[in-house]
């Protein structure tokens, strides 16, 4: 009956073969599997005398065609793939908004150059209205343009985390699954059962699994796999870990494992990988130099504008903004040792007197520094205390006050001696251009005698202690004459009201002063008492209500005419000043660093992306070589297997032929 | 083994997504016409092209500004050569006048003339354009001059306005003044030596004066000593006896200083001093007027030599105000050479721009032609590839 038991090895060896075939083709176009194929090898055999018979066909298993190695190294390009691909979108995005070439008024560079020469075309119009709605409306789209990219920067870190959660869900959801694949192909495969399907499902959510992060895997004994993610063992057999997202003591973006506090900020690979390089370097950082820019305008504009003076003139009453901290020492930008000069005119009678408040940063308050300038004559200071707005105000109509660095009409008080009888008036004018604040001082020298007739009087000039220059003020000289200081300072001596002479002994001397700070703490930028914009960021800056609603408030001017147009040179300057908070460049050349890196970053990860793409591709390739359902071989085994079947068919027909045969001769 | 149908799709699939966001690209740059139409197409030419544009607006502004600066310097101009034009005519009509044409009303009707021209010459000199004064100097909002009348007539011209310049930049790191500081243009600054036009035997002291143009000096004497005056008699200084080399006179109400040596004072009466190289325009005229007016009532002698010797301040405002005129010219001409200047870099920052950015049309057709053929390539292979099975022969 041997040949009966050969026949029917043959033909379940067949139909079993033609089912892997059906099983193949079923899944050609199914995502992840793996081609199967039917190992046979030959039965058990007979001995008759030295004759060996076969025994038939036995199906030995149904195998997987799959290479390990380039199933990993797909896992991993893959990974990379989703990471890269995301932050590019992403990127992208951000690109999209800044708006550089692709939008018509041309992105924030446009507005920062229109803000800028706005400026420039105040400085020939000073007092006129119409140049200086103009600044402001510039100043405007700045600031919104600024606002736009902040707030369209903050949105998209939310809608990263918020994109990190919803992954990080799917994430836990796929390492349930395959820790239940794991379990269950374990139990199958213990038990002597073939699991490829199975394996494959398992294989597809891990594949799944990396793009949502970078995954390494560990086959063990019967078909299980363990995988971790940024070195976290989620699946391990058939048991699951969790993980979730959230934000470390830096603020930076992380995952862990959930319930822990270790947050994993850098993660290589998936979506997940990129989403968290996004909100904690690429993103961030674009953020962070927006707001640094945004700062540094803000700031320096704010420290020009804040010892100017407008078309309005001198103030009557200044309110600063609300302030988190009454401390000095809270205040960010940091408030340094320093001075604030303050300007107080009598309207009546023309005097003006500059007064220094000295501030300490370390101990003053909010409240001390109103207390030092409530002290002064004609002027009134206070703090609210609920809102630490400091205001200052004039104790009645006939004062006004101001910051101005305007030289004062008159050499300082003190120290002045002036022994001659009478002495000479003494004007001083100009605007002073020097960069730091400095003191002239004025000695008479060679011999004493009137102004305008003694021979070989003269007054020599140091700046600083440093003698710069030495005037005639004697024979030749003629009082009311300009004498050039320089740094912009003229003085002039004439003979006093009544007198017919002005005479100088030697050894006479005054000082003037000259201004180029009159805020060296930086108080007043920081409080907002005259500032231009408010606000500290990107997402928070405007130009100060009070601009806005008196236009002639914007300070142009510096000298003591107030009809100059000093201050808005000096601001329109800052478009070519290299700054120290910009990393020593222009706020025009951060901006377009800033906004070339970004276009740099997209076009490598472009690049970069089409790489991977590309070795992906590859790698697909040679796993379609090895893994996929080649349609024409299945057909052609189709074939070898039908041939087999009816020939075996044949066979146990002839074998039963046979047989009866035998027993009709019986 | 290979050409598995996976393998053909992936493949084929991989190919079209290439052709296709090549074609869509320079689709793009055809549409557009530019090759850079977000920063990522050219980091590095993006880098360029913006500060490029910045410059392009700044140098827009610059042309703008000295457009300006030229359009009010021509208006200067224009004010100056009329003032000029003003001085001629006074110069001749004191020519005619010296030349004994003219009878003592015909004297005053001249002198009403030249008060009609200083009328004219405070108006031009307070001339607005645009709304600005353009001889305030950085005080452009206020008229630069005020005058004080005596009976409706003109005393005195007073300078209010800035002494500083507006300055403005009309290029990068280059200033220029748009609105004169008018005590610096309309105004000699070349003093001399005071001289004395009288017989009272003063003459000038040692001291450095600080009068301006005509000074009319009194002297007087009362009975024991000369006492003189430069204030029309409002306040006296009283000449010690023997004199004083160096005796200083006060004006009372300019607070001038004049230093006369009185030593050889041996006369009174009225007589006028003048200091060359002092004078504005104002000034000039006021005196030739007055003298001509005569209202301090000099003799007819004393009036000829006076006119006489009011040539030289004509002269040296006219000299002044021609040296003003070309001054401006040649900064007018400067200003329209730098105007060509800035525009010619405009230019060439534009074309600079266009260069980086302008995309290549011809060479754009030709990369579309072929990456269109290259993409149906991918197609017909692909359709006949995937066309081919082995299970169209199985029956």
């Amino acid at each position: 009956m041997t040949g009966f038991s050969i026949g029917i090895s043959g033909l379940s060896a067949a139909q079993k073969a033609l089912e892997v075939i059906g099983n193949n083709i079923a899944n050609a176009a199914t995502e992840g599997y793996h081609r199967q194929r039917i190992e046979l090898s030959p039965a058990y055999f007979s001995q008759v005398g030295s004759v060996l018979v076969g025994g038939g066909v036995e199906v030995e298993g149904i195998t997987r065609i799959i290479d390990n190695l380039l199933e990993r190294e797909i896992l991993h390009q893959g990974s990379l793939l989703e990471e890269v691909s995301q932050e590019l979108t992403t990127l992208r995005s951000v690109e999209s908004a800044f708006g550089e070439l692709s939008t018509e008024g041309g992105g924030l560079n446009a507005a920062l150059d229109r803000f800028f020469n706005a400026l420039q075309d105040l400085s020939l119009h000073p007092g006129e209205a119409i140049w200086q709605n103009q600044v402001i409306s510039a100043a405007e789209v700045l600031a919104n343009q600024f606002r736009m990219l902040g707030d369209f920067l903050t949105r998209l870190e939310s809608q990263i985390r918020l994109e990190a959660e919803n992954a990080i869900e799917q994430v836990n959801t796929l390492v349930n699954q395959i820790a239940t694949l794991n379990g269950e192909i374990e139990r199958l495969e213990i038990s002597g059962g073939q699991a490829s399907n199975l394996r494959d499902k398992r294989d597809q959510y891990i594949t799944e699994l990396s793009g949502f992060i970078g995954v390494e895997t560990v086959a063990r004994e019967y078909g299980v796999v363990d995988v971790s993610a940024a070195g976290i063992g989620v699946v391990v057999g058939s048991s699951a870990m969790e993980l979730e997202v959230g934000l470390d003591a830096g603020g930076n973006l992380g995952i862990t494992v959930a319930g822990a506090s270790s947050y994993i900020t850098s993660v290589e690979g998936g979506s997940l990988g990129g989403l968290l390089s996004l909100k904690n370097e690429l993103v961030c950082d674009i953020h962070e130099e927006l707001d640094d820019l945004a700062l540094a305008v803000i700031q320096k504009i704010n420290q020009y504008h804040v010892q100017g003076v407008g078309s309005e003139g001198s103030f009557t009453e200044l309110t600063g903004w609300t302030m988190a901290s009454e401390d000095l020492s809270d205040f960010d930008p940091p408030i340094t040792d320093g001075k604030i000069y303050i300007r107080v005119i009598n309207t009546s009678t023309g005097e003006i007197t500059r007064h220094a408040i000295d501030i300490d940063a370390a101990s003053d308050t909010l409240t001390t520094v109103a207390a030092k300038i409530d002290a002064l004559t004609g002027v009134a200071a206070l703090v609210n205390s609920s809102t630490n707005q400091l205001s200052i105000t004039v104790e009645d109509a006939d004062y006004k006050f101001d910051f101005l660095p305007a030289v004062l009409p008159e050499p300082e008080p003190t120290p002045k001696t002036l022994t001659g009888t009478p002495p000479p008036g003494i004007a001083v004018s100009g605007i002073y251009t020097g960069t730091t604040n400095s003191t002239f001082t004025c000695t008479v020298t060679g011999v004493s005698g009137q102004i305008g007739v003694t021979d070989g009087l003269k007054l020599e000039i140091s700046k600083d202690g440093t003698l710069i220059k030495e005037l005639n003020v004697g024979l030749g000289y003629a009082a009311g004459d300009k004498l050039d200081l320089g740094d912009g300072l003229y003085i002039s001596l004439s003979i006093a009201s009544g007198e017919t002479a002005g005479d100088l002994n030697v050894g006479d001397n005054f000082q003037i002063k000259g201004w180029a700070d009159t805020d060296t703490s930086g108080v007043l930028a920081a409080v907002g008492l005259n500032t231009f914009f408010f606000g500290s960021s990107a997402s928070d800056i405007s130009v100060c209500s009070d601009i806005v609603a008196s236009p002639g408030r914007l300070a142009t001017a510096l000298g003591g005419g107030m009809t100059d147009n000093a201050n808005a040179l000096r601001l329109c300057g800052l478009r070519d000043e290299a700054l120290s908070s910009l990393d020593s460049l222009t706020p025009g050349e951060f901006y377009r660093r800033l906004v070339t890196n970004l276009g740099q970053e997209v076009s490598v990860k472009q690049m970069r992306q089409e790489s991977i793409m590309a070795v992906v591709q590859s790698l697909s390739d040679q796993r379609s070589e090895i893994s996929s359902v080649d349609i024409n071989d299945e057909a052609a085994n189709l074939l070898v297997f039908e041939q087999m079947f009816q020939a075996m068919a044949k066979y146990i027909s002839t074998v039963q032929t046979s047989i009866s045969t035998i027993m009709e001769m019986l | 083994m290979s050409g598995t149908l996976n393998n053909i799709y992936n493949s084929v699939s991989y190919a079209l997504y290439q052709q296709a966001k090549a074609l869509a690209g320079l689709q793009e740059q055809v549409s557009t016409g530019s090759r850079i139409n977000r920063v990522s197409d050219d980091p590095s030419a993006t880098y360029q092209v913006l500060g490029l544009n910045t410059q392009d607006r700044s140098l827009g502004n610059y042309i703008d500004n000295v457009s300006e600066v030229a359009s009010s310097l021509e208006i200067s101009s224009m004010i100056i050569e009329g003032m000029i034009s003003y001085f001629v005519e006074a110069t001749s009509r004191l020519t005619q006048v010296t030349g004994g044409i003219y009878d003592d009303e015909a004297r005053k009707r001249t002198a009403e003339e030249i008060n009609q021209m200083l009328e004219q010459m405070v108006l031009l000199a307070n001339t607005k354009n645009m709304n600005q004064y353009l001889f305030g100097g950085g005080s452009s909002g206020t008229a630069p001059y005020v005058v004080e009348r005596t009976d409706g007539e003109i005393t005195r011209v007073i300078y209010q306005g800035s002494q500083d310049d507006r300055n403005i930049e009309i290029s990068p790191g280059m200033q220029s003044s748009i609105f004169y500081v008018g005590d610096d243009i309309f105004r000699s600054d070349n003093s001399g030596s005071a001289v004395f036009i009288g017989d009272t035997g003063a003459k000038a002291g040692t001291g450095t004066s600080n009068v301006k143009g005509d000074v009319w000096l009194t002297v007087i004497h009362d009975g024991s000593n000369y006492k003189i005056s430069i204030d029309d008699g409002a306040s006296y200084v009283t000449v010690p006896v023997g004199g004083d080399s160096n005796q200083a006179v006060t004006n009372s109400v300019t607070g001038e200083v004049l230093y006369v040596d009185t030593t050889e004072i041996s006369g009174t009466g009225v007589e006028l001093v003048r200091v060359p190289g002092t004078y504005d325009i104002f000034s000039a005229l006021i005196g030739i007027r007055d003298i001509l007016a005569n209202k301090r009532e000099l003799s007819s002698v004393q009036v000829e030599e006076l006119l006489s010797n009011s040539f030289g301040s004509l002269d040296e405002i006219h000299n002044l105000l021609v040296q003003q005129s070309v001054s401006v010219g040649s900064k007018i001409g400067f200003l329209d050479d730098l105007k060509e200047n800035l525009k010619g870099l405009k230019y060439n920052v534009e074309d600079e721009t266009t260069r980086l950015e302008e995309a290549d049309i011809a060479q754009l057709a030709i990369d579309i032609s072929r990456r269109e053929i290259l993409y149906q390539m991918s197609l017909s292979v692909a359709a006949k590839l995937m066309s081919l099975s082995l299970l169209d022969f199985i029956e």
